[in-house]
């Protein structure tokens, strides 16, 4: 399979290199003799799937004139198989996926202009088969993918700012709370300032201050904003939420320590918000973020390792999640374009996954949920894990699609 | 003890270690020669033997590849339930399962594990590359719900599938029970059994189809298939005996053939329990109650009426006191089918070990795996089992499962193909 993806790779600038060439060498007779049939003013393209060869994808028709063209997919027999696009430049315009032997056949249709295209068969003996489309079409799409996915990413942005700008007036109230001595205030007020910060981690989670090193915590603020009791670097010790969750909760004091560490935090949110404003995303990074999210629930709160101390683990989640979704939701416009099939399943795993959270709301605690209690833990946490699981799975494809997505 | 000792056994045990000797070679082989490895064969048993580059077939027109075949030295066990509720979701899912099946019984991966994309995910993890298909075999098995309202497939339902009555001695755990689909992954290399089910187990999700639900890692096969010399489970005990090794036993005892639908014809239905086993107490007690709880000898295995393994055991055999030499409570009596009417099942099991339980207590015991094309055939058996076996002083079935195993697809088709045809 190694040996695979390189072939792949070659095959990929072969593939270009051919059709360059066959648009100026190939006459006008050969293309008719190649060309797919029309029917009801779309052209036909049959492709099947089988084992010879070590699993290959037959084309019966490797041109088509300009316009709609629908690409029926069946496989017959090869395991190795499951799915099939259609590519221009290496971007992905159309595709199927799920194929099995046995399944009915499937099919997508586009309306593609002419010039060389490609059908990258994953996995095929011979992966690329060049597809060449002549003549113009008649009208062209509109509300192209790129340009909705790039939307999508300048709103994301957008989102992002406001979460921070929340965060800063959440952690100025807590560090009120802890400067006059107010213990049940700012226990009260910590699971209220925990969810923003939850929401956009993997976008704030590389900052360093100037001067330090990669590998200096001293310098890393998710360091120094969100580090836990698990993972504590002694050189520069414990500083930022959790460090605080240890004196509120635990120690149930407020010490002149806590104010400092309440001052410390107050400065780094103001640091990471002035860095956050400063951010400008590209598709797969809202896509890979969301990804991160979830690793970041089955990682820390699942395990109930986040909020040691104050159980608020599900609050943590909840921010996630909602951050996930946040992501996926302004990407959803372009991905639908792009696979509807997985944007609905995605979509389909959140609505499992927030009604799941939504049993464990719990309104008069703060931050709205349950205790994540060793009892919890014990009885849900695996139907908790395994609701994000049935997530991720899919949501893990999606930075490919946006990455490869038609251009803008 | 010496009395026992069986010298053709002895040599099997010395020619069974020539033979792993050889496996070891030919895994070594494997990546190097392809099909140029060593083999030993200097014993009467040339099934029971580890070849790492031996595969087995998925698609064919008899029962599906994991019950007949001798069984392979480790098991992956896993078993999901259903979370959709559109019959496509399912379908695809048995479709791309039974693909990835039959590459994975190759020794393929099942697609990329380093996409050429920067952004691409793998689809196959990785980890069994260049570990040989360790003949390999993964059965799939449809629960209960499967057949309900949910999918429309009532009209599909095998004459006989239905959850198990509840059985004496019951200590049952919902979260080591049930499942609406199970898969079965047996390898002589626990890496590549677990490796299947992994990625088998992404799949499922990556469909939105279904969830993991419980599963057990298992070793040391606990029951012997035809060729094989009879392993022994945790207790020390040579377990499987009088399995079920010819034909003509598997066509009377496992598969259905009940002139219903085409498509069930040579399938079977698979009984699971996970069954705990109380190490601690079993290793302080005397031998000779053990022996009596079996009622066959620790280290031969023969029967306390005989004196070889393959011995039969005479059940009326009294001693001088007039005492049955084999007590009526002890497990192979109540487990015989010359005590329960006639009725046989095939044993696939296998040995599992949890690690420590919350109390510091070895947590292990066997994975109990009998295929019958009748559930009631394991009923039968373990209600008198589960009443009065000796044994289950030092046992607790814990967990539970059935599943209908269709037979293999063709070559173009998936498993239970015939019940979206419609």
């Amino acid at each position: 399979m190694l040996k695979k993806t390189f072939k792949r790779k070659e095959a990929l600038a072969t593939a270009g290199c051919l059709t360059a060439l066959l648009m100026f060498s190939v006459d006008a007779n050969a293309q008719d003799a190649a060309q797919a049939p029309v029917k009801n003013g779309v052209s036909q393209v049959n492709i099947t799937m089988t084992s010879a060869d070590g699993g290959s994808c037959v084309v019966d028709h490797t041109s088509a004139k300009a316009g709609p063209i629908t690409f029926n997919i069946v496989n017959k027999t090869a395991t190795s198989l499951t799915e099939l696009e259609l590519l221009s430049d290496n971007r992905i315009l159309g595709e199927k996926e799920n194929l099995a032997p046995g399944l009915p056949a499937s099919k997508f249709t586009l309306t593609l202009d002419g010039g060389s295209y490609q059908l990258y068969c994953p996995g095929a003996t011979k992966e690329i088969v060049a597809f060449t489309v002549t003549g113009k079409s008649a009208s062209q799409p509109t509300g192209s993918t790129g340009s909705l996915l790039a939307d999508g990413t300048k709103g994301y942005a957008t989102y992002v700012n406001g979460v921070v700008d929340a965060m800063v007036v959440a952690v100025n109230r807590l560090k009120s709370d802890i400067d006059a001595g107010n213990l049940e205030k700012a226990k009260e007020d910590y699971p209220k300032a925990r969810p923003f910060y939850e929401r956009i981690e993997s976008d704030v989670s590389g900052f360093l201050l100037p001067g330090f090193k990669a590998t200096d915590n001293a310098g890393n603020l998710d360091y120094l904003i969100d580090m836990r009791a698990s993972n504590l670097d002694p050189k520069v010790g414990w500083h930022g939420f959790h460090a605080i969750e240890r004196d509120l909760y635990q120690n149930g004091k407020i010490t002149p320590e806590t104010k400092k560490l309440a001052a410390e935090l107050q400065q780094n949110v103001a640091h990471l918000d002035k860095l956050a404003k400063q951010l400008t995303y590209k598709p797969e990074d809202l896509a890979n973020g969301a990804a991160d999210l979830l690793e970041e629930v089955q990682g820390t709160k699942i395990s109930g390792e986040e909020e040691a101390y104050s159980h608020i683990d599900l609050v943590d989640f909840a921010g996630n999640v909602e951050g996930a979704q946040q992501s996926f939701a302004y990407l959803k416009p372009g991905l639908e374009k792009i696979d509807p099939d997985l944007t609905k399943r995605v979509s389909d795993q959140f609505d499992v996954v927030n009604k799941l959270l939504d049993t464990y709301r719990e309104p008069k605690n703060p931050g709205g949920f349950k205790y994540y209690t060793a009892e919890i833990k014990a009885a849900d946490g695996a139907k908790l894990s395994r609701s994000v699981q049935a997530l991720q799975e899919p949501l893990s494809k999606i930075a490919e699609k946006v990455a490869t997505s038609g251009g803008a | 003890m010496k009395g026992n000792k069986n010298p053709a056994r002895e040599a099997g045990v010395f020619s069974r270690r020539n033979l792993l000797k050889g496996a070891v070679a030919s895994a070594l082989a494997i990546p190097m020669a392809g099909s140029a490895h060593t083999k030993e064969v200097a014993n009467n048993d040339p099934e029971d033997m580890v070849d790492l580059s031996k595969d087995h077939a998925f698609y064919g027109n008899g029962p599906q590849a994991g019950v007949a075949t001798p069984p392979q030295r480790y098991i992956m066990y896993m078993t999901f339930d259903l979370t959709t509720s559109n019959p496509r979701d399912l379908q695809v899912l048995l479709a791309r399962w039974s693909s990835a099946i039959a590459q994975l019984m190759k020794g393929e991966t099942i697609g990329q594990v380093e996409p050429a994309r920067d952004s691409g995910v793998g689809m196959d993890t990785g980890e069994a590359m260049d570990l040989g298909p360790a003949s390999l075999t993964v059965t799939v098995g449809l629960g209960p719900r499967v057949f309900g309202d949910t999918y429309g497939l009532a009209k599909f339902k095998p004459a006989l599938m239905r959850e198990l009555i509840a059985l004496p001695s019951d200590n049952l755990q919902a979260n080591l029970s049930g499942g609406d689909l199970s898969l079965q992954a047996c390898a002589d290399d626990p890496q590549v059994a677990y490796h299947a089910i992994r990625n088998l187990a992404r799949i499922a999700k990556s469909t939105g189809a279904a969830e993991t639900r419980w599963s057990v890692l298992g070793f040391g096969r606990a029951s012997a298939g035809k060729g094989q010399s009879t392993p022994r489970n945790l207790f020390g005990f040579k377990d499987g005996t009088r399995n079920l090794t010819e034909k003509a036993d598997f066509d009377k005892f496992v598969w259905i053939k009940d002139g219903g639908p085409a498509w069930q014809q040579q399938g079977s239905y698979q009984v699971v329990r996970k069954i705990e086993m109380r190490m601690e107490n079993w290793d302080t007690d005397r031998v000779s109650d053990q022996n009596n709880i079996f009622g066959r000898h620790k280290v031969s295995g023969a029967p306390l009426s005989g004196t070889k393994e393959f011995d039969t055991p005479d059940f009326t055999k009294k001693d001088e006191a007039g005492n049955l030499v084999i007590p009526a409570t002890a497990h192979i009596s109540l487990a015989s089918h010359e005590n329960n009417k006639g009725i046989r099942i095939l044993r696939r099991s296998y040995n599992y070990t949890d690690g420590l339980s919350n109390l510091g207590m070895l947590s292990a015991g066997l994975l109990f795996i009998s295929y019958q094309k009748d559930p009631a055939q394991f009923e039968t058996l373990q209600t008198q089992l589960g009443a009065a076996d000796a044994l289950n002083e030092y046992i607790s079935h814990i967990g539970s499962g059935i599943f209908f195993i269709p037979p293999a697809p063709q070559e173009g088709s998936y498993i239970g193909a015939q019940m979206f045809e419609s």
